[in-house]
């Protein structure tokens, strides 16, 4: 894999080599191809062996030379990931908490970025304060928190772990709504106003319904934090709401190097991210910088 | 009177297996065909989980290894508690006839997360139900919250739990924060006396505390070392051993010889077969197990007792870190990347000559535990019937881990929590919970030691169980005391250091100096209490283990 | 608008709305804001309290403790190790997807047949969870199940007995590698979408001054994708420099310490050892350290937007 570096470079031919054109645009071409291609072998490599491992029996784990694809494909890792060892469950409580997080996190997300977009309500102060949050170190956060939902009785569950998603998918639907409410045009809001609704009709009725591209986004982007977060799941849940990767790390942890396990409800778990991954895939760019760049 | 592989009973455990029955039904039916409940409960256990059913055990092992339930005969467990007064001994009997007054009540059990909650889910969880009307509801934990769950929980007194699963070096802790209550008077008044006689005596201190008893120990995590009897027997191999190193080729009884038989026998064997395998990757589950065992064995301690200074960097321990560094050179390439399961793996494989690891290795080595679905990350035995069994070179092996049920102080049930216990861990349930196929609990009673029927799960079961016994006779056990995980870390840090390259006897002077903090951090004269408490127990060092005190069990 | 049906509920509603209205701006914010608080603002001013007492599940009470605390975490070396390793490992990571990122967009960049399907295929890292990403790593290279080894050995010829996730270096290669598989794509979409953004007529205005395409790539594009690369180059600082879930699941911070980052040693004190006080403390100074670095860098985000 380290070759991908070492052959980066070669794509752009230096201003030395002095070729005709045609050439030099074949060569620069092949190398192109070449560069993409090797790196989508370093992207699907391991999705592949993922996928052979789940199917894997635990015959073939250790073989010299490694087995490339089963004689026997087996569903046993499957089954005794989802059904024996808490793949459903973890499964149902990462949906259930991404879905709380989806709704609750967009609905409040949206009303204070139109709420800042609008009015510039708190003005920059507020709009820098909501995106600090986004630089908080989760492992600063987690330690009180885990001392105050002990107090609360909110540990190993999904709603107490859902508002923390919450929290920290806000800047994500903050910003996302707050450039895209900026480039709304106001009038038609201000059509609203004058025809006699009032300002929640205007949002409700006007801003939201144009705006929904952006909401979808803003959501798909909250379940996908939610349904991939690690560090406050493995915290925060144990039992009751555990979710999907913290049952994924069980299988890798203490004594059971559960591969076969793992990589079978890795398997399940990948799908509706990369489903909704797919859906937001025009605004991710708008996303994945909170707005910052426009994608 | 039916046995359970006559037509009826044949069809109930099919339709049991077909989903078309459940559980409860199931045992209702059965009890009615005067199946014992002990062989219900090994039936439900072979069929394990709900949906998919457990390889038929004609199918692999000799006709020897079939579950207990199909070769016990009957009559020789008590008829349903319900029909007749309990036996006066059985303690089993004794919880069930006073644990119906508690119907009703969930007990909340704490479990570590995943295989080790197999048993309560699937096993004796519904079967207790059955007996008595009392629920369980297992919490799975990961391991190091067994530890801080329970503390939090006591400190906010919410209840939450009933039974706590503690791993040994979890109990001052728990002890002097008044998490667990002492159990000595239930003991007392439910007749467990004898059966506490009953658990080796090793194990029956890790229940102790300062003289009280604070819980019933339940898995018996002695290391042993497995080996290939094929290769140990052959002739050639026997001859060569012989005349290079001087020596018959056999278990060896020093770290030396282990290394030098190792290498001998890779240089022989190797790119088939290995001389041996080690789990030494960091944290999976950790290198201090090693450790401790190899610095026991070679007449090294923890602390002064004096003065509470780490002494993990004398001599013995230097010497302990380099022999487990030579075991590494003389073991398969990679070893410092294999995990317990990973070694497992290998070992059923049969590319190492010889392993030491936890008592599972031995039924999975028969394929006996790899009937069932949820040990489908282990792969089926190649060596069956071609593995000996012996304690640790230089007698001392650790009990590494372990487990002790406890009785939370905040449960709003003493008594059933109590009771519950107290029939989980009786000879007659505790028999059947360490067979189970899935079990990860290992036999800790002398009656376990003893059993007939575990004793002809296949045929050399009785070596194993003897082994097991003596292994437990020699055996040091973990450090006892608070801040346990700490030290054990910075041990699991020096020891992976090591093995990238740091000098073994600039590691330990490091891990000392960390050691050093940790107990002033944690209060040097706390500490040094809780280190005098732990001298007390049999297997803290090499010259108290049951075997040196002079009261090694013979079967 | 379907309002103005009904006249009496109207009036009967006038007031609360009107006052609303007026709070509306207010209103609007307020959920966010009360949920900011609430779970990150006061957990740090609690987490200040538990800084300078001792919150110890090894020690009963909650004594205090002044700064002792927090001197523990200075003057422990595994502490002092894990910010250098943090710091120079984020530093690595991103400095690797940024150079691949911007290569494989440069290549995507024009279009080709097949790049409608490509694109999507190379985001699928970034909508995985962390720990399946490090489960992928540890699936492939530890010994003796992964692959890599042998495969190396088929190439090079020879055998290869690299222990990628036990011995220094190579850990820090495998981690590296495996932040850059789920994160490349990162640096790649965006400065995709920073590449298509600049107008080609400044390409033709270059080639008209006669510029070769290598000066044409460091007087157009590399200016004008400058301040798209900075957002992308911040956002990744101030997320490798929390990296933990690789660690924890393929090198659990080993061989020794090694591979310790600042949030896996404070993950390691708070939740595995039960030393809060001390997690607490450092998980503060940690913040600190981290908000300082990231300061500017938000900053410079803050802009395109105010624009």
């Amino acid at each position: 894999m380290a070759a991908v570096g070492a052959r980066a470079r070669k794509p752009r031919p230096s201003g030395a080599e002095r070729m005709i054109l045609g050439r030099r645009l074949r060569v620069e071409g092949v190398l192109r191809f070449a560069f993409i291609g090797l790196f989508l072998l370093f992207l699907l490599g391991p999705l592949y062996w993922v996928f052979v491992t789940s199917i894997k029996p635990v015959a073939d784990y250790q073989t010299v030379p490694p087995v490339w694809f089963p004689d026997s494909p087996t569903s046993i890792h499957f089954s005794a990931a989802l059904n024996d060892l808490r793949g459903w469950t973890g499964l149902k409580n990462s949906a259930i908490v991404a879905g709380i997080v989806t709704v609750v996190s967009v609905l409040v997300g949206t009303a204070a970025a139109y709420s800042m977009a609008r009015f510039r309500t708190g003005g920059k102060n507020l709009a820098f304060w909501v995106l600090s949050q986004r630089i908080m170190p989760p492992i600063a956060v987690v330690i009180p928190i885990f001392l105050i939902y002990r107090e609360l009785d909110l540990i190993d569950n999904r709603f107490g772990l859902a508002a923390l998603y919450v929290v920290f998918t806000l800047p994500f639907s903050i910003w996302m709504m707050y450039t895209y409410f900026r480039q709304m045009p106001v009038e038609l809001e201000e059509a609203a106003l004058v025809d006699g609704c009032t300002r929640w009709q205007a949002l409700w009725k006007v801003a939201w319904p144009l705006a929904a591209p952006g909401i979808v986004s803003a959501a798909a982007f909250a379940f996908v934090f939610s349904w991939t977060e690690f560090l406050f799941a493995l915290v925060l849940t144990s039992n009751e709401a555990v979710t999907v990767p913290v049952v994924i790390s069980q299988f890798l942890a203490f004594q059971a190097a559960q591969f076969g396990e793992s990589s079978a409800l890795s398997l399940c778990a990948m799908v509706p991210a990369l489903f909704l991954g797919f859906l937001v895939q025009k605004h991710l760019v708008r996303g994945l910088t909170l707005g910052a760049v426009q994608g | 009177m039916s046995r359970p592989d006559e037509p009826e009973a044949r069809d109930l455990v099919a339709r049991l297996n077909a989903g078309k029955l459940s559980r409860r039904d199931f045992v209702t039916r059965a009890s009615a065909l005067g199946i014992s409940t002990g062989a219900i409960g090994s039936i439900l256990a072979a069929c394990g989980g709900d949906e998919e059913v457990a390889p038929p055990p004609a199918e692999t092992p000799p006709a020897e290894t079939e579950p207990p339930a199909e070769t016990e005969p009957p009559s020789e467990t008590a008829p349903p508690a319900e029909t007749e007064p309990p036996a006066a001994g059985d303690p089993a009997d004794i919880a069930v006839v006073a644990a119906k007054a508690h119907a009703g009540y969930t007990v909340k059990v704490t479990y570590e997360g995943g295989l080790q909650a197999l048993d309560p889910k699937n096993f004796s969880g519904p079967l207790w139900e059955e007996l008595t009307g009392i629920k369980t509801q297992v919490i799975e934990l990961p391991f190091p919250e067994l530890y801080s769950k329970p503390i939090a929980e006591h400190i906010a007194t919410s209840g939450a739990f009933d039974i706590l699963d503690v791993p040994p070096p979890n109990i001052p802790s728990f002890v002097e924060g008044g998490v667990v209550a002492p159990i000595d008077d239930l003991i007392e008044q439910f007749g467990y006396g004898p059966a506490q006689e009953d658990v080796h005596p090793l194990y029956r201190a890790l229940g102790t505390y300062k003289g009280q008893t604070y819980g019933i120990f339940d898995d018996g995590d002695m290391f042993a070392l497995y080996y290939r009897k094929d290769i140990f027997e052959d002739p050639e191999l026997m001859s060569a051993h012989e005349s290079e190193l001087g020596r018959p080729l056999a278990p060896p009884t020093t770290w030396d010889e282990y290394t030098e038989t190792a290498t001998f026998l890779t240089g022989k064997l190797a790119p088939d077969v290995y001389g041996a395998g080690a789990f030494r990757k960091q944290g999976s589950p950790g290198n201090q197990f090693a450790f401790f065992q190899q610095l026991r064995a070679n007449g090294g301690t923890f602390f002064d007792p004096e003065t509470m200074d780490a002494v993990i960097n004398s001599d013995a321990g230097v010497k302990s870190l380099e022999q487990m560094l030579a075991v590494n050179k003389a073991s398969i390439p990679g070893v410092e990347e294999l995990d317990a399961v990973g070694q497992w793996t290998a070992w059923l494989q049969g590319k190492l000559a010889m392993i030491f690891s936890w008592p599972p290795t031995g039924r999975m080595s028969e394929n006996y535990s790899q009937r069932d679905e949820s040990f489908s990350f282990i792969p089926e035995s190649t060596i069956v019937g071609k593995v000996g069994y012996a304690i640790m070179p230089q007698l001392n092996g650790e009990h590494a881990g372990g487990f002790v049920k406890c009785i939370s102080a905040d449960s709003k049930n003493l008594e059933a929590a109590y009771l519950t216990v107290q029939w989980l861990t009786s000879p007659s349930i505790s028999l059947q919970r360490v067979t189970l196929p899935y079990a990860l609990r290992d036999p800790y009673r002398i009656s376990h030691f003893t059993s007939e029927e575990y004793g002809s799960l296949w045929p050399g079961a009785k070596d194993y169980l003897a082994m097991l016994n003596d292994a437990a006779n020699n055996g040091v056990i973990d450090l006892i005391m608070p801040a346990a995980a700490d030290y054990s870390f910075a041990i699991d840090r020096a020891c992976s250091a090591v093995w990238g390259g740091e000098d073994p006897k600039r590691a330990l002077d490091n891990a000392a100096a960390e050691w050093n903090k940790i107990t002033d951090q944690t209060g040097r004269d706390k500490q040094k209490d809780a280190y005098a408490a732990f001298l007390t127990l049999p297997g803290a060092t090499a010259e108290n283990t049951i075997a040196a005190l002079g009261q090694a069990l013979t079967l | 608008m379907a309002l103005g049906a009904d006249a009496t509920r109207r009036r009967l509603s006038q007031t609360a709305s009107s006052w609303v209205d007026r709070h509306f701006r207010w209103l609007l914010v307020s959920p966010a804001v009360v949920l900011i608080l609430a779970l990150t603002i006061f957990p740090l001013g609690y987490a200040i309290w538990v800084a300078f007492v001792t919150y110890d599940f090894n020690i009963p009470g909650h004594a205090w403790r002044g700064i002792d605390n927090f001197k523990e975490v200075v003057t422990d070396p595994n502490a002092r190790k894990a910010i250098a390793t943090t710091a120079w490992l984020a530093t690595a990571a991103v400095a690797i997807e940024l150079v691949i990122g911007l290569l494989l967009a440069l290549a995507m960049v024009r279009p080709f047949r097949g790049r409608r399907w490509l694109i999507p295929i190379f985001l699928l890292p970034l909508f995985m969870s962390p720990v399946i990403v490090g489960q992928f790593w540890a699936l492939l290279l530890t010994e003796p199940f992964g692959p890599t080894n042998w495969l190396l050995g088929a190439i090079s010829g020879s055998d290869v007995n690299i222990r990628w996730t036990t011995q220094t270096p190579w850990a820090y290669f495998s981690i590296l590698l495996a932040d850059a598989w789920q994160w490349t794509p990162f640096m790649f979409v965006i400065l995709l979408a920073g590449l298509s953004a600049i107008p080609d007529d400044l390409y033709s205005a270059a080639d008209l001054d006669g510029a070769r395409p290598r000066q044409a790539f460091f007087f157009v594009t590399l200016p004008l994708l400058l301040p798209v690369m900075l957002v992308a180059v911040a956002f990744r600082v101030i997320d490798a420099a929390k990296i933990f879930d690789v660690i924890y699941v393929l090198t659990k911070g080993g061989p020794g310490t090694d591979t310790y980052t600042a949030s896996y040693y404070l993950y390691e004190q708070g939740f595995q050892l039960f030393h809060l006080g001390r997690g607490t403390a450092g998980a503060w100074m940690f913040m600190i350290l981290l908000s300082v670095v990231s300061y500017w860098l938000v900053r410079r985000l803050l802009k395109p937007v105010e624009a």
